[in-house]
């Protein structure tokens, strides 16, 4: 169980946060819900010893530091884990946005199980966590 | 009237008041001196005669009785100085002489009385001259002056003293209408001339006279004198080129202002306004609407006279005369302001002010606003004015800018629905994405190789919880919408359906229909969005209109009334004269989808039922009762009163 690679969950919507945390729980992985992107990047920084996540699933529209923000700033401090950024109103732009700043995908809401499985399997085997 | 050199000359010593002694004086020393020639002096001849000059002299200053005695005393004289001089019996050349002489004296006295009693007519006559107002003046046939009187004295200036003996028309400085000598040729081949000439005074003032000529022959026929009686027309001709100038400039007006004038003869519904007078109607109007034929019939006895070229291009004639007819060729069936016009009319009003539509030349229709001035006096009525001007664009102005206040109230409501449409999808799809992602979940934790009932159960429970939520947030925007979508405003439904009508005024108008409305007085308001009631309102107007788009012959009235109901509720009915609705339609009509006209969506009644149901109303549509027709029953629930 200790090699279960952790999935961070960023949502601001404690329903959607949850029963996000849940389906990655029952897909057989490890998940760290965070209410913001602060709380998020307040956790890695306190502890930097301990290991990142191995992915990261963030809402788009938050109040505060939105999901683009965020990716923008873990790209800038060097992390590499693989980003998931999810939404609730699709839009092309904000996917091609999303995808050119170099998210592993695009999600929207709600999750269809099969699918998020699909691109989590993928994204964990492209850097060996499979 | 005639006067003559002679003539002249009496009235001159008459006028002067010649001084008599002197001549009296000179009678009495000849016959004194003839008298001793005649008795005493050995002279054989016939001395008496002599006597004639102091007859002469009597006759030309003395009256009638004075030549009377001068001639008897004469005679007596020359008896006299005969018996001195000679005996009764001797006879022969003294004696013939003495009869020589007696003759002579009376035959010169008879003479001398005869011309003093025509000397005395002519007088009379001339004086007459002097009492008319006209310069009156003879010329002799080298033009001077012989007779000038006082009239004339006092026109031109020059006493009569100074003017005798002038060229006429040096003096006066006369200019003629026409050539000099054609007009001398006329004056000698006819005898008389007329016409107009400029002259001068003697103060150099420059007067107009009418100038009358008549020429007097001697008995042979060769010319005399010409009599010239000159009347001032200065005045007149200065009132008549005013008047002249003052139509010049009424024409100017009328013929290049912009605004379109038409000259009309209401005498014609003169007579039908007395009768109406006589037998008491008051309310002209309603009288003329309600009887049949009448608008018609008096619209046809107004007749256009006359056009200015604003006119002609506004009704697009190609002719001024093209105009000149009945007003009714000109006015659309529809038009309800003659009436009125005519009510105003009967009510002595000088003038009308309104708006409606004319009939065009080439059979359109124009909107107008329009003016009638009446004359005061109703025995003018052949000139009555009329301006009118085409106000198309403004109409249409009117008609862009309330299409735009829709558009942007409708935009308003619309960019309100986009915010409300987003704040719905956000607030709905986040407890719908926890949904599908716990029931994912659930399903997930059962399907494990070891389901984790726990794990389900907790997930199934969110899920619960979440629909939940979905249900209250749709809860919250309904009780939102409910509080917030109608505009609820006091509406004045007579005001409101006033508005309405002038939106539909082309439609009227081109469907030659007249709209009736009968308001009950003191209606309470309603409350309600005056947007969507005016919308209703204009939708059941309209489909009025077009229901009796096929009816011919009878009036196509759309009537739009508003009643106070008994229990606390406005009505508000729309009833056309078109072809009715069967029984077994008219529920039909109101469902959505339904549509008898091609272009149709079907939505018009439904929307207008959903409409008012909204405003807690009904909506039903019933037949006249008049065999013709359908009513559209409104009732809404009356608020405060007005």
């Amino acid at each position: 169980m200790l090699d279960m690679p952790t999935i961070a969950i960023v949502d601001d919507d404690e329903a959607v946060r949850v029963a996000t945390a849940s389906l990655v729980r029952s897909l057989g992985y490890a998940a760290r819900p965070y209410a913001s992107a602060e709380d998020f990047l307040a956790d890695l920084a306190r502890d930097p010893v301990a290991a990142p996540p191995d992915c990261l699933i963030t809402d788009v529209q938050m109040p505060g530091i939105t999901g683009l923000q965020l990716q923008d700033q873990l790209q800038a401090e060097g992390r590499t884990f693989p980003i998931i950024i999810t939404t609730a109103f699709h839009s092309e732009v904000l996917r091609q946005r999303a995808v050119a700043s170099g998210a592993a995908a695009f999600l929207e809401k709600p999750f269809n199980g099969d699918v998020i499985s699909e691109v989590l399997e993928s994204v964990l085997a492209r850097i060996g966590r499979s | 009237m005639r006067a003559t050199p002679e003539a002249q000359s009496e009235v001159r010593v008459e006028a002067q008041g010649y001084d008599r002694l002197a001549p009296r004086t000179a009678a009495i020393l000849i016959a004194a001196g003839v008298f001793l020639l005649d008795a005493f002096s050995p002279i054989e001849g016939a001395v008496a005669v002599l006597y004639v000059v102091v007859v002469l002299i009597a006759a030309r200053t003395f009256s009638r009785r004075g030549v009377v005695l001068t001639t008897a005393g004469c005679l007596a004289l020359t008896l006299a100085a005969y018996f001195a001089a000679h005996r009764t019996d001797e006879v022969g050349a003294p004696l013939l002489r003495c009869f020589v002489s007696l003759a002579a004296i009376g035959i010169t006295a008879a003479l001398g009385l005869r011309h003093k009693a025509d000397a005395a007519v002519l007088a009379e006559q001339a004086s007459l001259l002097d009492l008319t107002h006209d310069a009156v003046f003879v010329r002799d046939t080298r033009d001077v002056i012989t007779f000038w009187n006082r009239a004339a004295e006092q026109f031109y200036g020059w006493p009569a003293d100074e003017a005798i003996g002038c060229v006429a028309h040096d003096l006066l400085r006369s200019t003629f209408p026409a050539d000099r000598a054609a007009i001398f040729d006329t004056l000698h081949r006819t005898g008389r001339w007329e016409g107009e000439l400029v002259q001068r005074t003697r103060a150099g003032e420059t007067v107009t006279v009418e100038s009358r000529w008549v020429l007097q022959r001697a008995a042979a026929g060769a010319p005399l004198a010409v009599l010239e009686t000159n009347t001032d027309i200065t005045e007149r001709k200065r009132t008549d080129s005013q008047l002249v100038a003052s139509e010049r400039r009424y024409r100017a007006i009328f013929d290049n202002t912009r605004v379109a004038i038409l000259q009309q003869d209401w005498s014609g519904v003169k007579a039908d306004l007395d009768r109406l007078h006589r037998e008491g109607v008051r309310d002209v109007a309603g009288y003329c609407m309600a009887s049949e034929g009448c608008v018609v019939r008096m619209r046809n006895r107004v007749r256009i006279v006359d056009a200015n070229s604003a006119a002609q291009r506004m009704l697009r004639a190609p002719s001024r005369e093209a105009l000149l007819g009945t007003l009714d060729e000109r006015l659309p069936e529809a038009d309800q302001t003659f009436p009125q016009a005519l009510a105003a009319l009967a009510r002595g009003e000088r003038s009308f002010e309104s708006e409606s539509q004319v009939r065009t030349y080439d059979g359109e229709t124009i909107p107008v606003l329009f003016g009638v001035s009446f004359p005061a006096d109703p025995d003018d009525l052949g000139f009555v004015l009329v301006h009118a001007f085409d106000i198309t664009e403004r109409k249409q102005a009117e008609s862009a800018l309330l299409a735009v206040q829709a558009d942007l109230a409708h935009a308003a409501r619309v960019s309100t629905m986009g915010e409300l449409t987003a704040t719905m999808a956000h607030e709905i799809n986040q407890p719908l994405a926890a949904i599908v992602t716990n029931g994912e979940a659930a399903l997930r934790w059962l399907k494990r190789p070891s389901p984790d009932l726990g794990e389900a159960t907790d997930a199934l429970g969110r899920v619960i919880t979440n629909g939940r939520r979905a249900s209250e947030i749709v809860g919250r925007i309904r009780g939102f919408l409910k509080k917030a979508a109608p505009r609820q405003e006091w509406l004045d439904l007579p005001e409101m359906i006033g508005e309405a009508s002038q939106l539909i005024e082309r439609e009227l108008v081109r469907h030659a229909v007249s709209l009736r409305t009968e308001h009950a007085p003191g209606l309470p308001q309603v409350l309600g969005d005056r947007l969507q009631l005016q919308q209703v309102a204009i939708n059941l107007m309209v489909n009025g209109i077009q229901a009796m788009a096929a009816v011919r012959g009878r009036p196509r009235v759309l009537t739009v009334r508003t009643l106070r109901e008994e229990d606390g509720q406005v009505a508000c009915e729309v009833t056309d004269t078109g072809e009715g609705i069967a029984p077994e339609m008219r529920e039909q009509i109101f469902q959505p989808f339904y549509t008898t006209k091609g272009d149709g969506m079907g939505m018009g009644l439904a929307i207008c039922r959903s409409t008012i149901e909204a405003h807690g109303g009904r909506l039903w549509v019933t037949d006249t009762g008049t065999g013709t027709g359908a009513t559209f029953h409104i009732l809404l629930p009356a608020g405060a009163a007005p």
